[in-house]
């Protein structure tokens, strides 16, 4: 809310950033493929209770770290810093404003290896038909059809909308027998049951799916089926690298069916930090299942507050700009009958 | 700012002079008669609000027009849920809601798959999932995924912004829950035909439980720029009481992108 006053600390912190960016870098490079110890990994952290006796995980949150890589690049080496030597900036995907929020939050980690830790190697394992199609829709960013739900306000689906990015932030409510998720990007939120009952009927399908939760000690468990596919699997990260995916993020395109089938796993790992882990399924898409693990909520401060994220009603003039669609003809019209 | 509370607190006590100079407004339905005998005994939260929990939704046909109309093709009739039967329009208001209602096929914001406002949003005839915590009460509607946070936790309206849901702050007096809302856009209407208001409107919703399965919602308008006095709708929510009920979701702008995509193919 304190843009203004937050600019001179927005450079400060892309200064510290682009440092920090590039001695990870470095680091990595160096090391190979070094990997975060698996999100699985036993949290020693007991967090309060609810009334009804839940794990309390309730509150604020800001995304995890955004440029995390979500796989590692074909040639094994990290992307760099645009401009290592400058202070522009880090990559496509970093933005001031969302670097001054980050100034605010000392626990969010600002990780540079892949998010997928599962295969070894890092890679979203795409069977061949996936693979095409990733770069069919990489190739084909000029029209409509190919572009991203996001830029066409879709919902994100899921994991993709946990995927830190810098234009959302969550809140997690818990009531009697629920967790609820509401995100600030286009106004989704998930009523999650923890009461064991049955997925809806094969024939409902949803573009977030239907989610079914349970506690597992101190992990909140989320069995997640009956997608369609018009969702893309994942998002955001880190861009890949090379052309043409350095202008997009990596998780541009990859695609599912809607077999999709994802178990989610939320570990408050201490009182700011959720980490959060998905094992990703679909054997129409994917040649086997992966996993994608990271800090994925951080929590904010006390007065944050969700805003409303109205994407459609004002997406005309983004979608005829970037295609030459024009999604709502009437509104000339309408607007032409105004002036006169 | 200055001067629009100045307009609003204006348009407040001129309203409430005509309602106390004719109580014919305030009728007395059954369900308000239920909610102001203060006798809820249904379930509670654990801090002791009554337990709006659950998915709910209205049944009447507010959605097509809010005043009393005779049946159409498509368009069930209604009696009407505006207390005293006609919207109090100023005059240049009037002939605008008259060209609205043309227009309506084209023009409803909604056949563009736009947010509902409010208090639309309530009685389009699709449910709604109320999450109810000490703090918020988040209510996640059917249509379009729309959603509204309503902080009960005593803090201030923020100002000076246009939201298409506006920006609501809640309180309960006694077991009804008082939702204020401010912030609008002038994008929404308030139902098919035509009913709509400025950036100016003021909404103020009752939600008065009359036991573990109605709620009776009682919502005045106020909007110095287009009515000529503060007036009230009200109607029941019921409570969906079916087994398996699970709010699903009715993601408009994916079937637009679904119909666009068609207009390729036929190219």
């Amino acid at each position: 809310m304190n843009v203004g006053s937050q600019r001179a600390g927005t450079i400060l912190w892309s200064a510290i950033a682009v440092a920090v960016v590039v001695l990870a870098s470095a680091v990595i490079v160096a090391q190979g493929t070094g990997k975060e110890a698996p999100a699985s990994a036993a949290s020693t952290y007991v967090p309060p209770r609810t009334p009804d006796g839940q794990p309390d995980i309730s509150g604020m949150y800001e995304p995890g770290w955004i440029n995390q890589p979500m796989e590692t690049p074909s040639s094994g080496k990290f992307w760099k810093p645009n401009n290592p030597k400058g202070s522009v900036g880090i990559g496509p995907t970093d933005f001031g404003a969302r670097d001054a929020a980050e100034g605010e939050l000392p626990y969010l980690k600002k990780v540079r290896t892949p998010m997928i830790v599962d295969p070894p190697d890092g890679k979203v394992p795409l069977l061949p038909w996936a693979e095409a199609k990733r770069k069919e829709i990489i190739d084909h960013q000029d029209k409509a059809q190919y572009l991203d739900g996001r830029v066409r306000c879709l919902q994100a689906g899921v994991p993709r909308a946990n995927t830190p990015v810098y234009y959302n932030s969550y809140q997690i409510l818990q009531k009697p027998g629920y967790v609820v998720i509401v995100y600030e990007w286009n106004h989704m939120t998930r009523v999650i049951p923890l009461d064991g009952r049955p997925h809806l009927d094969k024939k409902v399908r949803l573009p977030m799916g239907d989610s079914r939760g349970r506690w597992e000690g101190n992990t909140l468990v989320v069995d997640v089926t009956n997608f369609n596919d018009d969702t893309w699997t994942l998002g955001h990260g880190g861009p890949g690298e090379g052309q043409p995916y350095d202008t997009l993020t990596s998780g541009h395109g990859v695609v599912h069916s809607p077999d999709l089938h994802v178990v989610e796993r939320y570990t408050p790992i201490n009182e700011h930090v959720i980490r959060y882990e998905a094992r990703i399924d679909d054997p129409k898409t994917f040649s086997r299942p992966f996993t994608v693990a990271l800090d994925a909520f951080v929590r904010g401060k006390s007065d944050h507050q969700i805003f409303e994220y109205a994407c459609h009603e004002g997406n005309r003039d983004g979608i005829f700009m970037a295609t030459g669609v024009d999604i709502d003809p009437g509104q000339k019209a309408e607007s032409k009958k105004d002036k006169k | 700012m200055r001067t629009r509370w100045v307009g609003l607190t204006i348009a407040a006590v001129t309203g409430a002079v005509l309602w106390f100079a004719f109580p014919k407004f305030a009728i007395e339905t059954p369900a308000a008669q239920a909610a102001q005998s203060g006798a809820y005994t249904g379930p509670r939260t654990a801090d002791g609000k009554p337990d709006l929990n659950g998915i709910w939704q209205v049944l009447n046909s507010a959605h097509w027009d809010i005043e009393a109309h005779s049946p159409e093709e498509g368009v069930p009739g209604g009696v009407g849920v505006v207390e005293g039967g006609d919207i109090p329009y100023q005059p240049s208001a009037l002939a605008k809601k008259k060209e609205n209602y043309q227009n309506r096929a084209k023009a409803d914001p909604l056949s563009k798959c736009y947010l509902p406002g409010v208090p639309r949003v309530t009685y389009v005839p699709l449910p709604f999932e109320i999450s109810q915590t000490p703090k918020h009460v988040v209510i996640a509607y059917e249509i379009a995924h729309a959603r509204r946070i309503i902080y009960t936790d005593g803090s201030p309206h923020v100002e000076s912004l246009e939201f298409w849901m506006g920006d609501s702050r809640g309180r309960w007096e006694g077991d009804t829950l008082v939702v204020d809302t401010i912030d609008f856009t002038d994008k929404t209407w308030l139902d098919k035909a035509g009913n709509f208001h400025s950036t100016a409107l003021h909404v103020v919703e009752r939600y008065t439980p009359m036991g573990p399965n109605h709620i009776n919602y009682e919502v005045t308008l106020e909007d110095s720029k287009v009515y000529t006095r503060p007036w009230k709708m009200s109607m029941v929510i019921y409570r969906r009481l079916e087994k398996n009920l699970q709010l699903l979701d009715y993601d408009c702008v994916s079937f637009f992108w679904s119909k666009w995509e068609k207009t390729l193919t036929r190219k």
